[in-house]
């Protein structure tokens, strides 16, 4: 499925722009663990700074500079992950990841991490779209 | 004039409405280009030095034919100064570790510039730390210009190399060559020049210019990908070790030892991209049918004419203002990202590059994440940049 302009523009106005504009937690956190997301064929770089509580996460925070997609989807998953245990949160950013991997639509995702998803069919943006997804799953894995 | 020269490339018989802006990447190939590594696979396929049958004679002769092609190309006699390589990146780094790395000692040095493309910066500075010797950057100015007085500063007896772009693929500087070459040898010192942006329309004649070294890549003349070019000075040429090892480059293979050819004939293991080096031929051919004064003026004109229109748009700014430019812009607007930009006027069917360029060095030096960046070739139009213009207006009025 490739997305026309109207629909593209259709969803940075809805979601990508507002959350862009005004992103949730965004601001460094002096003790917190620090995670990077780097993207380095286009410079997109955030640190994630988690709070974490045993098995738990407190809250996510983020700061640094990246594209309007990265930036959103960075900024919704601060919010979606905010007081889950570490297991939910690695599940979590499994399944929207492999959503972005399969080729249909992505149906079993809540509305708003859908239209994120659908994204994935604007040329070349899926790196965006997963960047701090990735680089927190990552981090999650390891300190398994 | 520019329509002169579109109607010679396929590309954009097939996809007519396309603004093609990313010629610093890599330009399109003209009708004449592919028909060469077409006919070359078609009617005249064999495998070079080999075979002693017509076809592989004949393809030997021809791959010879293409070496001494560009030896003219780059205003010189000697067919044996001229090697095959993958791009200007293998070059380099054959210069870096089959040449410079061996002659290392401690106390020495090795000078780049910050505007390098990572292609001529990495490898010097992984052997200069590979061999504990000092890795030296020319910085620019805020034009982004290089500076010539820390660059005649940071050279001395104890350098062993200077290398340099001709042209900048992210700020479009052109670079003062011939005095940069002038420095450097009045103290002793080699240069390497890495010609990646400016093979397709500017004077790369060595007798003019006098480097030592000198890499570039077809693909960012109008040939194939996959196949690039090495010169090296008459001087330098036996000091030049194999690179990759394996058969074709050697004259005797014993258990005990191997006895290798000379440069150039100690680059090409393997089987080399012999379908790639007849699209180079017809690269060159094509180029040097161009008149490359009149190409110049008109990437020029557009350039400026580009350059005028973006600058009268509030939020948009345009990085460095050197005293010589070539046909590539950098801009950035403010509150939308690079990589937002290039998305959307990919949507308009333009087709411009978002991000670090492979100069990161340079780009943390400017304080900038990432570009856009905007590159003309010959057959681009007044028309495309005025598409341009307005895909960025329309673009800034949806995202405030």
């Amino acid at each position: 499925m490739v997305l026309t302009k109207e629909e593209i523009q259709k969803r940075y106005k809805e979601k990508i722009l507002p959350e862009n504009k005004n992103p949730y937690h965004f601001e460094k956190r002096e003790h917190a663990t620090t995670i990077t997301a780097y993207n380095p064929m286009c410079g997109d770089k955030y640190k994630l700074y988690l709070e974490e509580e045993g098995s738990q996460i407190n809250a996510l925070h983020f700061h640094g500079i990246g594209c309007a997609i990265s930036k959103a989807a960075t900024s919704i998953l601060t919010r979606k992950i905010e007081g889950m245990s570490k297991t939910d949160a690695k599940k979590f950013c499994e399944q929207f990841m492999n959503a972005l991997k399969s080729e249909g639509e992505s149906s079993d995702l809540e509305e708003e991490l859908k239209i994120l998803a659908e994204l994935k069919n604007f040329n070349g943006r899926l790196d965006c779209i997963q960047l701090s997804w990735k680089a927190l799953f990552e981090y999650l894995t390891s300190a398994d | 004039m520019a329509n002169l020269y579109r109607n010679q490339f396929l590309i954009f018989d097939k996809h007519p409405g396309l603004a093609y802006l990313d010629n610093a990447a890599t330009t399109q190939r003209p009708k004449v280009v592919v028909e060469a590594i077409y006919d070359f696979y078609a009617y005249e396929n064999a495998n070079i030095h080999r075979g002693v049958y017509d076809l592989s004679n004949n393809a030997t002769q021809k791959y010879e034919a293409v070496r001494s092609q560009v030896a003219r190309f780059l205003g010189t006699e000697n067919a044996a100064s001229i090697a095959f390589t993958k791009g200007t990146t293998e070059s380099v780094n054959i210069v870096a570790n089959s040449f410079l790395s061996p002659t290392l000692n401690e106390g020495d040095n090795v000078v780049t510039t910050i505007m390098e493309h990572h292609a001529n910066f990495i490898p010097w500075q992984k052997i200069a730390q590979e061999k504990k010797v000092e890795f030296r950057v020319i910085p620019i100015d805020k034009n982004g210009d290089l500076n010539l007085l820390a660059l005649n500063n940071l050279i001395d007896r104890k350098t062993k190399l200077l290398s340099v772009n001709h042209i900048s693929n992210t700020l479009g500087t052109i670079n003062p060559i011939e005095e940069i070459i002038e420095i450097a040898h009045k103290k002793g010192v080699p240069v390497m020049l890495d010609a990646a942006q400016s093979a397709a329309y500017y004077e790369l004649s060595q007798k003019k210019l006098q480097y030592d070294f000198l890499a570039f890549s077809a693909h960012k003349l109008f040939g194939p990908f996959g196949v690039g070019i090495l010169y090296v000075a008459d001087n330098y040429i036996e000091n030049i070790l194999p690179y990759n090892l394996g058969g074709g480059i050697i004259r005797e293979v014993s258990v005990e030892e191997t006895l290798f050819n000379n440069y150039p004939y100690n680059m090409d293991a393997g089987t080399p991209n012999i379908g790639g080096a007849m699209g180079l031929a017809a690269a060159i051919k094509f180029v040097s049918g161009l008149d490359k004064k009149e190409i110049q003026e008109n990437i020029n004109h557009l350039r400026i004419y580009c350059e005028e229109k973006l600058r009268a748009i509030n939020d948009v700014n345009i990085l460095g203002n050197p005293k010589k430019k070539s046909g590539i812009i950098s801009f950035t607007i403010k509150a939308i990202h690079p990589h937002d930009i290039a998305s959307f006027l990919n949507q308009d069917n333009i087709a411009v590059r978002a991000g670090m360029h492979c100069t990161q060095p340079l780009l943390n030096a400017l304080a900038t994440p990432a570009t856009v960046r905007v590159s003309f070739s010959v057959y681009n139009t007044k028309e495309e940049v005025d598409r341009l213009v307005h895909s960025i207006k329309e673009l800034i009025n949806f995202w405030s």
